[in-house]
């Protein structure tokens, strides 16, 4: 059954908070804010998705949810942070002192110990099946129209690029930066000057036109959607051949991560509305602790750097920040020091747009293995994101006539997280 | 104990076996065979009476030990753990009380090495530098900068009058003691790599020893990295000529095994004794001499070995994943039972020799003696 046949984007979307929020201040009247009015005043705020990808299984145990002295507790201690009565890993010393911008969820049992399958959950909130990532919804329903820059933009060394959109369309599929280095291919050819490039795009979109009359929209869209991001991407070419600067370098670190994260403030700052940036290497099923020495030295000071450049230029208030992985890791430590596949006792942060800084939501048993209060997977996960946002999850996608429910309904945000 | 037979490796064999309940992370055995300490998987150090069986067991870390020694007397022990702070235990005592905590190194104090005249500490860590320390004061004596990368080990040379060190990424620097200073730099880029899937570097040094002439030192760790994250990777053990600065050997161990060579030791006899882990999660000994650089016997071991140390000539101390500490004697089986005090003996099924190079024996013969 069809239904909001006349939708367009995201009026329909915009949270029952907000909504609730509205109809109480009264000044806005009930209802205004599912106005047409709204949903661009949402899109003028540009409500933005920072996600942090720790790709192969941050340890919980060496990160957000730490064990000292316990018997899978490993080797490091605990320590105090910004917000009183929370501890972190002492491998996040930087992070620790901003905890105050953040919130934990320390109670995930996503059931699931397999690195696909695990990113699949995480990203679009179902354990299965073809529906979008978190970046494409968040492109759907927050990039503004005029847009300049693609709804979502992942920036990672490696791995192959995924098909993220789903049924949403190839124009909300994540474009897929190779690290810092400037897509191929830029500037327009030496021999064609602003006007010939001109009436090239004028008799692609006329072929476009008459090719599309007799066949499925679908076929035309993908080809349109990529035309329309290489368009976009070359009037802002300048962004990826200015010298980075050596203080950003500084602050952040001189290694990939550090620029692939000045680059992801400097896209989010230029309109970006979802850019998602994979830090590798934390499937660490031998040697555990000096990869996490390593690998979480790397984040936490960068990390740090790029939350603290969200917060002073004011941007935090409008970007969801958050820092998961597809699973976390076993407590039991093996023969190799290492920590294996673990999907029933971990943990995500999160903090910025419409998250309840320094909460700590969910609870592990003393040895971290199991969950033993607010238990919570990828679906409810999924639909707080997007509640944070303003977004109601609980409500449809409009997928030519047919309604696909945006978040697994039989899961639903975790309230007391959100702000 | 059988001490006064032929030392040959080939005949190595389980004798006794000392149970912890958390998988060992190291051992040392003191200078007059008496102690074994081991630490492990959880905040304490494990230390037993060889002679009378007795197990003490010494808390006051706040995180796993990763390497200890003994002073010449055997009076003190030297602890390191990840948390950074260095114990000094007094061992005359029946409690074991702790003497002295330092506190060393910002993040993990990785190694502690007693000097030869007894009076200093060496010791390097996460925070990139080598320390040393006066051991009746507690005071630092010398802060050595250099290391760019974590420092995995650090050991005197006999002489008392340098250190040597080494990071992960394989840089070795030669210290003078007396000036301070940095003497030479030597690199052992064979023992690290750089995982490319991962983005992220492997290697150090697990363990290091000089001989006792101080001629050569050994270095323990891995090199050809394949996949570090799974433990992929070969062990080595690399030995350095002192006056050169050159890796003159580089010891394997068999095609098959894929782990991290976690202890090298110098036998009196000439030949070498390394130790590992496989990614298994089983063990390995490998004895090495002076003819070629493949092990002339392997010793396979049910649990990976995490340290070795010599017990006297004849028997080797190891710390094992799974929590034991197991004694191998380097003689033939005796014919009747051995007195091994009160150490109990063990089912002799639970570890096999195997040797695996039986077209190398005619370089068996042990070289020149490098005592300890």
């Amino acid at each position: 059954m069809r239904r909001n046949q006349d939708c367009n984007g995201i009026d329909h979307l915009i949270a029952r908070r907000d909504f609730l929020w509205g109809s109480a201040a009264g000044a806005i009247g009930l209802g205004a804010l599912s106005s047409p009015l709204n949903a661009a005043a949402l899109q003028r705020q540009q409500k933005r998705v920072l996600q942090i990808y720790l790709q192969g299984g941050v340890s919980q145990l060496e990160s957000w949810d730490p064990k000292p002295g316990t018997q899978y507790g490993g080797p490091f201690q605990a320590i105090p942070t910004s917000v009183p009565g929370i501890h972190i890993s002492e491998l996040l010393p930087h992070t620790a002192s901003r905890m105050h911008m953040l919130s934990l969820v320390r109670g995930i049992n996503s059931k699931i110990g397999d690195h696909r399958q695990g990113m699949l959950f995480m990203e679009k909130g179902r354990r299965a099946g073809d529906y979008p990532y978190l970046g494409s919804v968040v492109s759907k329903y927050l990039a503004p129209a005029d847009a300049e820059l693609p709804g979502y933009i992942h920036i990672s060394k490696r791995g192959i690029v995924d098909s993220t959109a789903a049924f949403l369309g190839a124009r909300h599929a994540e474009l897929k930066l190779l690290g810092d280095q400037a897509p191929a291919n830029l500037a327009s050819p030496n021999t064609i000057d602003e006007t010939a490039d001109e009436a090239r795009q004028r008799l692609r979109v006329q072929f476009d036109r008459r090719f599309s009359q007799q066949r499925s929209r679908a076929l035309t869209d993908v080809y349109n959607s990529s035309f329309e991001q290489a368009e976009k991407l070359m009037k802002r070419k300048a962004m990826f051949e200015g010298a980075v600067g050596e203080q950003d370098l500084d602050r952040y670190g001189r290694h990939d991560f550090g620029r692939h994260c000045i680059l992801a403030r400097d896209l989010l700052e230029n309109g970006a509305t979802c850019v998602k940036v994979t830090h590798h290497g934390y499937d660490t099923h031998a040697e555990n602790f000096n990869f996490h020495l390593e690998q979480l030295g790397e984040f936490d000071k960068t990390f740090s750097m790029l939350l603290d450049d969200l917060h002073d230029r004011g941007m935090l208030d409008s970007t969801l920040v958050i820092v998961y992985s597809e699973m976390g890791r076993t407590p039991k430590i093996n023969t190799k020091y290492g920590r294996d596949h673990w999907g029933t006792a971990w943990s995500v942060a999160m903090g910025g747009c419409g998250i309840q800084p320094a909460a700590v939501i969910g609870k592990t048993n003393d040895e971290g293995t199991e969950v033993v209060e607010r238990e919570v997977d990828g679906g409810h996960l999924f639909h707080t994101y997007l509640s944070a946002l303003g977004l109601d999850s609980t409500t449809d996608h409009d997928v030519a006539g047919k309604s696909i429910p945006i978040g697994d309904p039989a899961a639903a945000p975790i309230e007391e997280l959100l702000a | 104990m059988n001490s006064n037979a032929t030392i040959d490796p080939v005949q190595t064999h389980l004798i006794s076996e000392l149970k912890h309940s958390r998988p060992l992370t190291t051992l040392r055995v003191d200078p007059e065979s008496r102690y074994v300490a081991a630490g492990a998987q959880d905040l304490d150090v494990q230390l037993w009476d060889l002679e009378d069986g007795r197990l003490r067991t010494l808390s006051g870390h706040q995180s796993w030990v990763r390497s200890i020694d003994f002073s010449a007397d055997s009076k003190q022990l030297y602890t390191a753990c990840w948390g950074g702070v260095v114990n000094i235990w007094d061992l005359t005592q029946d409690a074991a009380p702790i003497i002295r905590s330092i506190p060393a190194h910002q993040g993990a104090a990785r190694w502690v090495r007693v000097s030869p005249d007894g009076t200093r500490l060496a010791t390097c860590g996460n925070d990139l530098l080598v320390k040393l320390w006066n051991i009746e004061t507690g005071e630092q004596e010398l802060e050595l900068k250099g290391h760019e990368r974590h420092v995995y080990g650090v050991d005197f040379h006999p002489d008392g009058g340098h250190l040597v060190s080494q990071d992960l990424m394989g840089a070795i620097f030669i210290w003078d003691l007396k000036t301070g200073g940095q003497q030479r730099k030597i690199d052992a880029g064979m023992m690290t790599g750089y995982d490319k899937k991962f983005a992220a570097d492997m290697g150090g040094a697990r363990d290091m020893q000089f001989n006792a002439c101080g001629s050569r030192w050994a270095s323990a760790g891995i090199t050809k990295v394949v996949n570090s994250f799974a433990g992929i990777q070969d062990p080595i053990i690399v030995v350095f000529d002192w006056e050169t600065g050159e890796a003159t050997r580089q010891l394997r161990a068999a095609e098959n095994f894929k782990g991290v060579a976690w202890a090298v030791r110098f036998h009196p006899q000439g030949f070498l004794v390394g130790g590992g882990a496989d990614k298994s999660g089983k063990g390995e000994l490998w004895f090495y001499n002076d003819g070629s650089d493949e092990a002339f016997h392997t010793f396979k071991m049910k649990s990976a070995a995490r340290g070795v140390d010599l017990v006297g000539a004849d028997r080797l101390a190891v710390a094992h994943a799974d929590g034991h500490v197991r004694l191998y004697q380097m003689t033939a089986e005796a014919t009747e039972p051995d007195d091994i005090g009160s150490i109990p003996a063990v089912d002799r099924d639970i570890a096999d020799s195997d040797d695996l190079d039986s077209g190398l024996p005619a370089e068996r013969s042990v070289l020149g003696p490098e005592g300890r």
